[in-house]
């Protein structure tokens, strides 16, 4: 900054008092404390205690809380509550939690389990087999809406003498039942109306509960009297971004320690920095998925489903989507599952031309299709990615689309209505447990009421079957005409295998999660 | 520099209200001699380059909107995609061509249709003190809700979309002119010449035709171009939030959201769609300028 | 001066009184029931009707809107229907977070509205018209989501010196330096049009100012223009400045949303957001009626403040 005619020293002294000013706005906005510095940390050193920071896309709903719709509920479920039995993410194997040992009868109809002495509720109110007996009625209560609605319901007999052990008696064999007991939070009788109303919510878990704010935090306090020992952490501050860009930013500006929701491009790009750790949770699969309103005029014809079908174009969603992270499938099932099936599995390959051929096919046959509008939700980018390919796709065998995108809450409200106009896109879980818990309890699978609204005699009847049989001895043929029933249906179109990730920063160690995708956070620590 | 410049509250604070008399033919040129030279020149060349283009944009693009070319993810700038691609594959030069046209329907269609219903509601409801008074309250209450807020309320009724855009223009612009047009209503009232005419049995319809309506112009004019700059920010704003143009297809305001969202990934993408936003608000409102200074002068 | 502002007092109250019929009025068309939102697609009509009774859904609407105006005067918001909590708490928390948030933008704004304005009028140089001319139709013509991210991606991604976003952790007053810097970025996105409006018309207000008989009589007395900037112009330009002033601040409540949105800044944008999609009409109605008594006072507060600086509206009573 330079003036041709020097200056006068009145000027000068503006221009210098100017030049503080900025100065000193710089000073105190970069120098002094630095929020930024005051976030980040150098050194490997462990920390004693310390509050993780964590951001979520959606907020929870507390009338959905048993639903796992959303990832700050996972959070809650998997940091508040215990259940009775612990499946290792990558295997079906039940090992001990609030339940020591377990007895199962020979017709496969009775189950006694040994429950810990030891614990308490976070109100400090001892937990005892009444409380076992408390939530898996909950669970039964259609009023909840949970997806192992039907399982708990099965469970007619529950005897509680003991305080310290449970008999459980089924209308019939379940061969899911240990994955109902993995998934089922023990919860507190005494505040369950305070859950309703998203006020309390009470476990014997590993952090208590603190505060709600809603569409902004959900904060929860170490519990120091968990039964397997202090955790590391003060607490978990679970902040709500729904903006995936704003959740990398955060992670990027030290502001958060991990991150749940961001697409798995920003995953890709974050695992390249050395600042950052991307954790990937194999056994923890979800499936993405077009599904189909069966009762749509269009949808009804099963060709124009088949025709779907082949214009998914999965390895690009597995490709320029998933990055990598995904397999592309017909078939539910991830390989490790008694019901995988390589060839049923390829039933879909990408084929334009067998498409549109049964896309002509049914149009002669006199069948209309108007646009369909493909609902999806907004906040997760891979939906809307994955809806404009198969928009693309579909356009090309001539089946039109309308993009519909939705908040989650809203498309989740859809799911579990069976409200769907015609198309959705979305993630189901449950195809990496016992074959079974898909086949009854998904809302797009339940033989019994799906979100397709797809009703069909031998589905239901072999959804039975692999239902009504001892865990762990269901016959691997019945399984088989299962694959083979989901596939003849076709209303549900799965697109691919997903293996969900997260991200961190290199500070936060030994994070955990369950298969059914909780963020376990018992045995995380941070470094300074 | 000029006193019209209040982008978001249009109305000019301090009083713009036309010279009384009839307009005398030499200002005319005036306006128009402002858009020839200097400021004015540039504002128009902008503007009609973005025109141009978005109407072109069919022609002159190389690939389709939505079009989606095998094999082509998230390449940069180069020989055969001049802006690169997006995640999924198109052209981003082509969907930028395309997507002015949504920013062209909403700044040249839906802001004058605004602009008419304001200018007529102003009109009509300025002659009687009743009508006059329950219009301005009905305007103080559409301008009091922030422009966003009012584009979130009526998206909950219509749904995103362009026309859902256009409609929350329309709704912005009403209040505006009709405020504007009221003032000079209110001042050509109290002129002697129309207070003459009145005597000599000039009806209202007369008044407002022959001497409110050309006095008016120039300020409605500026406020016109205001408006129009106005309309590209609300495009791009509700895009932004998920209220504007349904994907796939584009808009500047969706481009731009997009590229901002890869700017890690591909920091050219929202280039392309960014410059364009910037050279037409920055063309409308040098015409503002030019025009709000010519009329001063 | 007593007669102006009574009859500006009463057609504020009334368009405040219109706009809260209005606004309970619009929220009711809103397409989506909230009883069907609440109770879940699986509940039976009696549960539904007992849900409906319970939020007094069921009553004829004119019983509805006493009773909430009730409310309202008792500050007894109660409950939210679906985004949890109390609304009185929930907008609280989002009105600290969004005042603190656009009262920070208008100081930003207005001081620097001034200090650029008279370096300009002082100055009076060529280059630094060009300057500060070209810097004020760069910062209207760019959209503030832009400017917004590319702060985020200067200043806290590539050069990560300041928060990305979100409000501090310790809240605004604990540690305010950490908060001043929290609010810097957001700050900045907001305020810049704001500024570049400001600008603009206290440059062109001082100018003219400059052009009156007493400068110029002060220059012939030998006053330097320096100043007479900065004693009697400025003084002189400031009333009119403020009118402008109170119009910005409507302007920035406005862009606050944009800017919440992006910088994860849970304010009142964001509820409004949340609280359209999730129909829950006790949150939304509450804020959209507060953005019509803001807008309301603004503009009384501003015509008062315009009466009180300007001698001829004072006596007048014309605006």
């Amino acid at each position: 900054m330079s003036t041709p005619v020097p200056a006068p020293p009145r000027r000068r002294l503006i221009r210098l008092a100017g030049a503080l000013v900025v100065l000193l706005t710089l000073v105190t906005a970069t120098a002094c404390s630095s929020a930024v510095d005051d976030l980040k940390t150098s050194s490997g050193e462990r920390k004693e205690g310390g509050v993780l920071r964590v951001g979520a896309l959606q907020d929870i709903v507390p009338a959905r809380i048993f639903t796992n719709s959303s990832d700050s509920i996972n959070v809650l479920i998997g940091s508040v509550y215990d259940s009775l039995i612990d499946y290792p993410r990558d295997s079906l194997e039940p090992q001990p939690s609030l339940a020591t040992t377990w007895q199962l009868s020979d017709d496969g109809k009775q189950l006694t389990l040994q429950l810990r002495d030891d614990v308490k509720f976070h109100s400090g109110r001892p937990f005892t087999s009444k409380d076992v007996e408390f939530s898996i009625k909950t669970w039964a209560d259609p009023a909840w809406t949970v997806q192992l609605q039907r399982t708990a319901a099965a469970i007619t007999g529950f005897d509680t003498s003991d305080e310290h052990a449970i008999t459980l008696t089924f209308a019939h064999p379940l061969s899911n039942i240990f994955d109902l007991l993995d998934m089922l939070p023990i919860i507190d009788r005494d505040t369950i109306d305070q859950l309703r109303e998203g006020k309390a919510f009470v476990g014997t878990g590993p952090f208590e509960f603190d505060a709600w704010s809603p569409g902004a935090k959900i904060s929860f306090k170490r519990n120091d009297a968990y039964w397997r020992g202090k955790p590391a952490l003060d607490g978990i501050e679970v902040s709500v971004i729904p903006d995936p860009q704003a959740q990398v930013a955060q992670l990027r500006s030290h502001q958060l320690d991990l991150i749940l929701g961001a697409s798995y491009r920003d995953f890709e790009s974050l695992g390249k920095d050395d600042q950052f750790h991307v954790n990937q949770w194999a056994g923890a699969e979800g499936q993405v998925y077009v599904g189909t309103n069966v009762t749509n005029p269009a949808l009804s014809d099963i060709r124009v489903r088949q025709a779907i079908a082949y214009a998914l174009d999965r390895e690009r969603v597995v490709d320029e989507v998933l990055r990598g992270a995904g397999v592309p499938i017909s078939a539910p099932w991830p390989d490790y599952s008694p019901a995988y099936d390589e060839k049923a599995n390829a039933t879909y390959d990408y084929d334009l031309d067998q498409a549109k051929k049964l896309v002509d096919e049914a149009k002669a046959d006199g069948v209309a299709i108007p646009k369909l509008p493909l609902t999806y939700p907004s906040e997760n980018p891979i939906y809307g990615a994955i809806a404009q390919i198969v928009q693309a796709d579909l356009a090309k065998v001539g089946i039109e689309v309308e993009l519909d995108p939705q908040e989650q809450a809203q498309v989740i409200q859809q799911l579990i209505g069976a409200k769907f106009p015609a198309l959705w896109i979305l993630s189901h879980g449950y195809a990496n447990w016992t074959p079974s818990t898909l086949a009854v309890s998904a809302y797009p699978f339940n033989a019994e009421h799906n979100a397709s609204l797809y009703v069909d005699k031998d589905y239901q009847a072999i959804a039975d079957k692999v239902w009504n049989q001892k865990p762990g001895a269901v016959d691997p043929a019945d399984y088989a005409t299962l694959s083979k029933a989901l596939l003849d249906g076709s209303f549900l179109l799965e697109i691919a295998i997903t293996l969900p990730q997260d991200a961190s920063s290199t500070q936060v160690h030994d994070i955990g999660q369950t298969k059914r995708g909780e963020p376990i956070f018992y045995d995380t620590y941070l470094t300074k | 520099m000029t006193l019209d410049v209040s982008l978001e509250e249009p109305l000019s604070p301090v009083p713009v209200g036309p010279v009384p008399g009839d307009l005398a033919p030499e200002r005319r040129d005036s306006l128009l001699h402002a858009l020839r030279h200097g400021r004015g020149l540039v504002g128009v060349v902008l503007v009609a380059t973005v025109v141009v283009l978005g109407v072109l944009g069919p022609l002159v693009a190389p690939y389709g909107p939505t079009e989606q070319i095998k094999g082509a993810n998230l390449l940069g700038p180069g020989a055969g995609h001049w802006l690169g691609t997006d995640e999924l594959n198109r052209d981003i030069l082509s969907r930028t061509l395309y997507g002015i046209r949504v920013d062209l329907v909403v700044v040249f269609a839906a802001v004058p249709v605004g602009a008419a219903a304001g200018v007529f509601l102003g009109l009509v409801t300025s002659w009687w003190t009743v009508t006059d008074v329950i219009a301005q309250r009905a305007f103080d209450l559409l301008l009091a809700f922030p422009a966003l807020i009012l584009g979130i309320l009526l998206t909950a009724f219509l749904g995103p979309g362009v026309l859902t855009v256009g409609v929350v223009i329309v709704a912005l612009e009403i209040p505006v002119f009709g405020r504007l047009v009221r003032t000079s209503v209110r001042t050509v009232r109290e002129m002697p010449f129309v207070e003459a005419s009145q005597v000599v049995g000039a009806g209202p319809w007369w008044v407002l035709r022959r001497h409110v309506l050309p006095n008016s112009l120039e300020p409605l004019t500026v406020q016109l171009a205001v408006s129009m700059s106005v309309a590209v920010f609300i495009e791009g704003a509700m895009s932004f939030l998920g209220l504007g143009v349904r994907p796939p297809h584009p808009s500047l305001g969706s481009l731009i959201k997009d590229g901002v969202r890869l700017l890690h990934e591909a920091p050219f993408f929202a280039v392309g769609p960014l410059a364009v936003v910037v050279a037409l608000v920055l063309g409308l409102l040098l015409i503002s300028q030019s025009l709000a200074e010519a009329r001063r002068a | 001066m007593t007669r102006y502002l009574l009859s500006r007092l009463g057609s504020a109250l009334l368009v405040t009184a219109l706009a809260s019929i209005g606004i309970f009025a619009l929220i009711r068309l809103v397409p989506g029931d909230p009883v069907t939102v609440l109770a879940g697609p699986d509940a039976t009509p009696a549960a539904r009707d007992a849900i409906r009774a319970q939020l007094g859904l069921d009553q004829p609407f004119w019983s509805q809107y006493v009773h909430w105006l009730g409310d309202l005067a008792r500050f007894d918001l109660g409950p939210s229907y679906k985004l949890g909590g109390d609304v009185g708490s929930l907008i609280a928390d989002g009105a600290l977070n969004t005042v603190v948030l656009t009262l920070f933008a208008l100081v930003l704004a207005a001081v620097g509205a001034i200090v650029t304005s008279t370096a300009a009028v002082v100055g009076d140089r060529r280059w630094l018209n060009s300057l500060l001319s070209g810097l004020n139709t760069a910062a209207v013509a760019v959209p503030t989501f832009a400017t917004a991210l590319v702060l985020v991606l200067v200043f806290a991604v590539r050069f990560p010196v300041l928060p990305a976003g979100g409000t501090p952790p310790a809240g605004f007053f604990a540690q305010p330096d950490i908060a001043l810097q929290y609010l810097l970025l957001p700050g900045i996105a907001l305020a810049l049009p704001a500024w570049a409006a400001l600008t603009r018309f206290l440059t062109e207000a001082l100018r003219t100012q400059m052009r009156q008989p007493y400068v110029t009589t002060a220059r012939a007395l030998g006053i330097p223009r320096r100043r007479i900037v900065l004693t009697q112009a400025l003084r002189n330009a400031l009333p009119s400045t403020v009118t402008v002033l109170g119009l910005q601040l409507g302007t920035l409540l406005g862009g606050a949303i944009l800017v919440e949105a992006v910088f994860a800044w849970p304010g009142l944008g964001r509820l409004v957001e949340q609280g359209i999609s999730a129909r829950d009409y006790p949150v939304v109605q509450v804020l959209l009626l507060l953005s019509v008594v803001v807008f309301v006072v603004t503009q009384l507060a501003t015509d008062v403040i315009h009466a009180w600086l300007d001698p001829r509206v004072r006596l007048n009573g014309v605006s």
